[in-house]
């Protein structure tokens, strides 16, 4: 195992997240897409942590453990934020959301 | 001790007169404003007096920076010698009594305390002059003083005489200002600094000049002495002094016959040491000229005060003649004793004006509205004793200044007669007993003196003229004696009103009469400086043949030496016999003082003789002389037609060139203007609306038409999708991953 395979997996992480938050209809969904993000993130951080610095340095592991805290965090503000939504629409479909539309 | 004094001089008349300012401002009035001034002056005076115990044989100078601008400084400070305090105390005793008596006579004026608050002003502005240092200073001086004259002269402005007179004497002296100024810029041009005195002074600098520069000093010098003919009222300018009389008798004693006339006076002497030989022969010329002139015109006036004032324009003469021939002592110490007898002299002529006054007081005494009949009679309205009006020029003479109304005053006013007497005497240079008679002959002794040393031409007609003068003024003077005071009284009316003036008025009367005494003299001899005029370095012998001692320097001096001599035993002692020079310097030039005096003396007997067959025993009637020597008459009637000239040339001039200009303005510029205002209104107007209406409005309104468009257009990227957005900025992060790997 080297740091490449840690790197394509984050990359392949970090492309469906992106996928997600593009093409999915529910704000749910979008979320997840996210998280996957956030966690290519942490996956990265990890990864040159234990391959690219002293071994005795765990900096990028305890970021990554800090990512996953505001991950939650996050996640928390983000579903309070929908619930808004849901009460003020009646509907959580982003594309359907479009009162500043130009 | 002497800065400290000579603040306090120069405080308390400021003083006064700020109190007066303020309390005008806050709408308040000051019962005692006479006081006030009075007061501030007497202790100006008194200051004065112990400043001469404190003046040093070498002259002190404190200054301070004033103005700084980049190199050039402008420095303001006292220079204290013994003409300053000598000056100084002339200014205030005169001053002071003035004032008092100036209580007595404007006594019931409506504007009563502004005129005290005026003659404190003045008297600041004077002080200034005397005591500054430097040119700028007494620039200042010399234009507040102008300005305390303006006022003055015009203080009954009610009368149209008086404003015209005040706007006259103004612009006049405004011409030889100008003059003076340019003066004093070729000075600061040349030597950067306006200062007179100390190592980077004027002074010391002038002297070190290249030979070939010394034209031009004589320019400046020339020109700073524009300043003094305009102030000094010497011929041509001296045309605003007589008619200056029209302000209040008191002021015309103070500013018109004391002090501010005589600042041209003392602006000369101090200028002395930069007086190259040209511009003290144009000085003296003017001088010796001006003394003639006013003499001759003073002959044929009847209005007491424009005698008087003649008198003064020639004396001024006098003095600038002696500065010119380079007795610059004697021309300051005729300065001084001139101030008493001639305010003496004004006033006492004041006291005349103020008993016919007085008389129509009487008259009213019942009359609830006394005051405002005093004020009538005092400005203006003489219809009621219109009887001997005589017209002069269109202006009449005020019947109570008419010496044809008077005579016989003597036993009716024994006061004044007797002290107008003894200045009299003093100005017609009667020998030995009275002050002018030394001043007048220590200048034209000195006026001889050069004449004889220089061999010159010039001085010696110079020496003529003012010999001529002497006479002239004996003659007029005690033609003004005997047909005023003397003989039958010629209006009976008039005559039965007079009166002897109060106390407060004759009391400076008889301070003044003391002081035309010799008793003055003792300041000049106190004074070491007498013995060491300035040394005129600049001065060039003029002919060769000259004895070696008798260059300019040694002559100015041994004639000042002399003088101090002549004028009585005090200077022998106050010199200390010691000195061998000094006395053969009194033996060489003991002769032209020696011929002078004789020749003064003689022709002051001849002018007395004369007046007193003419005026007195009526042995020859003066019509008759009058109409035999008609043209010159008519000359001297006319003031040698001076006024006619500047109205009839200058005055005309400057209307004709105002009419051409208005014509030029009505025709011309008028045309131009009303010609591009039609054009404009019919044609560019129209254009340029239309023009507006296209053009200009087309342009905005395109411009906002695809504004809109293109907005309608535009908004179509916001589509509010939350996606789009997203997608768009990961497209824009790819491309800028591409661009910066490109690069």
């Amino acid at each position: 195992m080297t740091l490449q395979h840690y790197l394509v997996i984050s990359a392949l992480l970090f492309t469906l997240g992106i996928f997600a938050v593009l093409t999915r209809r529910n704000a749910i969904s979008i979320l997840m897409g996210i998280e996957l993000i956030l966690n290519s993130c942490n996956l990265n951080f990890a990864a040159f942590s234990r391959f690219a610095t002293p071994l005795e340095n765990i900096d990028g592991q305890i970021i990554s453990i800090f990512g996953i805290v505001l991950a939650a965090a996050e996640a928390a503000v983000f579903l309070a934020i929908i619930l808004a939504i849901y009460r003020e629409f009646g509907s959580i479909r982003p594309n359907e959301i479009d009162t500043l539309k130009g | 001790m002497t800065v400290p004094l000579i603040s306090i001089i120069l405080l308390c008349p400021l003083a006064a007169f700020a109190i007066f300012g303020l309390l005008s401002l806050a709408k308040r009035r000051i019962p005692r404003q006479d006081y006030i001034s009075t007061g501030a002056m007497l202790i100006a005076l008194i200051c004065s007096l112990l400043l001469l115990q404190q003046v040093a044989p070498k002259p002190e100078i404190h200054t301070a920076e004033w103005i700084s601008v980049g190199k050039v400084n402008f420095s303001m400070g006292f220079y204290l010698d013994s003409v300053t305090v000598i000056m100084l105390i002339v200014v205030t005793l005169v001053s002071s009594l003035v004032h008092i008596f100036s209580m007595g006579y404007m006594s019931g004026d409506a504007r009563y305390s502004r005129f005290f608050a005026y003659l404190s002003l003045f008297s600041f502005s004077m002080l200034f002059l005397v005591v500054s240092d430097n040119l700028l200073g007494i620039y200042i001086g010399w234009e507040l003083v102008g300005l305390c004259s303006y006022l003055l002269i015009g203080f009954w402005f009610e009368k149209d005489s008086a404003a015209n007179a005040c706007k006259k004497a103004f612009l006049t002296t405004r011409v030889g200002d100008i003059g003076m100024f340019i003066g004093m810029m070729m000075l600061f041009y040349r030597f950067g600094t306006l200062g007179l005195h100390g190592d980077s002074g004027i002074f010391e600098l002038a002297p070190k000049l290249p030979p070939g520069e010394m034209a031009w000093l004589s320019v400046a010098g020339v020109l700073i002495f524009c300043g003094a003919v305009g102030k000094s009222a010497q011929v041509p300018l001296h045309t605003w002094l007589p008619d200056a009389m029209e302000g209040p008798t008191p002021v015309s004693a103070l500013i018109h016959a004391a002090t501010m006339v005589a600042a041209g006076v003392y602006l000369t002497a101090r200028m002395f040491p930069i007086l190259t030989e040209t511009s003290s022969l144009v000085i003296a010329y003017i001088g010796g000229i001006t003394a003639i002139v006013a003499a001759t015109i003073a002959i044929v006036r009847f209005d007491i005060k424009r005698v008087l004032a003649y008198s003064t324009v020639s004396q001024l003469g006098y003095m600038m003649l002696g500065i010119g021939a380079g007795s610059y002592v004697a021309g300051l110490f005729h300065l001084t004793t001139h101030a008493f007898f001639k305010a003496l002299l004004f006033l006492g002529s004041g006291s005349v004006i103020h008993a016919f006054h007085a008389m129509h007081g009487h008259h009213d005494d019942e009359d609830a509205h006394h005051d405002s009949v005093h004020e009538l009679d005092k400005h203006g309205t003489h219809e009621h004793v219109g009887d001997n009006l005589v017209h002069e020029h269109g202006s009449e003479i005020p019947p109570d200044q008419d010496m044809r109304n008077m005579g016989g005053l003597r036993h009716k006013m024994p006061i004044t007669f007797a002290t107008m007497l003894i200045a009299t005497l003093s100005i017609s240079g009667v020998p030995f007993l009275f002050s002018g008679f030394w001043s007048k002959d220590a200048i034209l002794g000195g006026v001889l003196d050069r004449a004889m040393a220089w061999n010159s031409a010039h001085y010696y007609i110079l020496f003529g003229l003012a010999l001529l003068a002497a006479g002239i003024t004996a003659f007029y003077m005690f033609r003004l004696i005997f047909m005023t005071f003397f003989g039958a009284p010629r209006n009976q009316q008039m005559h039965e009103m007079a009166h002897e003036s109060p106390k407060v008025m004759t009391i400076p009367l008889i301070v003044l009469a003391i002081l035309s005494f010799p008793v003055v003299n003792v300041l000049w001899f106190n004074a070491d400086y007498v013995i060491v005029p300035p040394q005129s370095h600049i001065s060039q012998p003029a002919h060769a043949h000259l004895d070696s001692e008798a260059t300019p320097e040694n002559a100015s001096k041994r004639t000042d030496i002399a003088s101090a001599l002549f004028w009585g035993s005090e200077a022998r002692a106050a010199e200390g016999e010691g000195d061998d020079s000094t006395h053969a310097a009194e033996e060489h030039h003991s002769p032209a003082h020696r011929i002078a005096m004789v020749l003064s003396i003689c022709v002051a007997g001849l002018g007395i003789l004369l007046s007193w067959l003419f005026y007195h025993k009526h042995r020859f009637a003066a019509e008759s002389v009058t109409n035999r020597f008609r043209p010159l008459y008519n000359l001297f009637w006319h003031k040698y037609y001076f006024d006619e000239f500047y109205d009839g040339v200058l005055v005309a001039l400057t209307v004709w060139k105002a009419r051409l200009f208005a014509q030029f303005d009505l025709s011309v510029v008028d045309g131009i203007v009303n010609g591009v205002g039609l054009v404009t209104r019919e044609f560019l107007a129209a254009f340029a609306g239309a023009f507006d209406n296209r053009v200009v409005d087309g342009i905005v309104n395109r411009v906002a038409q695809v504004t809109w468009a293109v907005g309608g257009r535009i908004r179509r990227i916001q589509t509010g999708e939350i996606q789009t957005y997203l997608l768009v900025v990961l497209a824009g992060i790819v491309v800028l991953v591409l661009l910066f790997r490109a690069l």
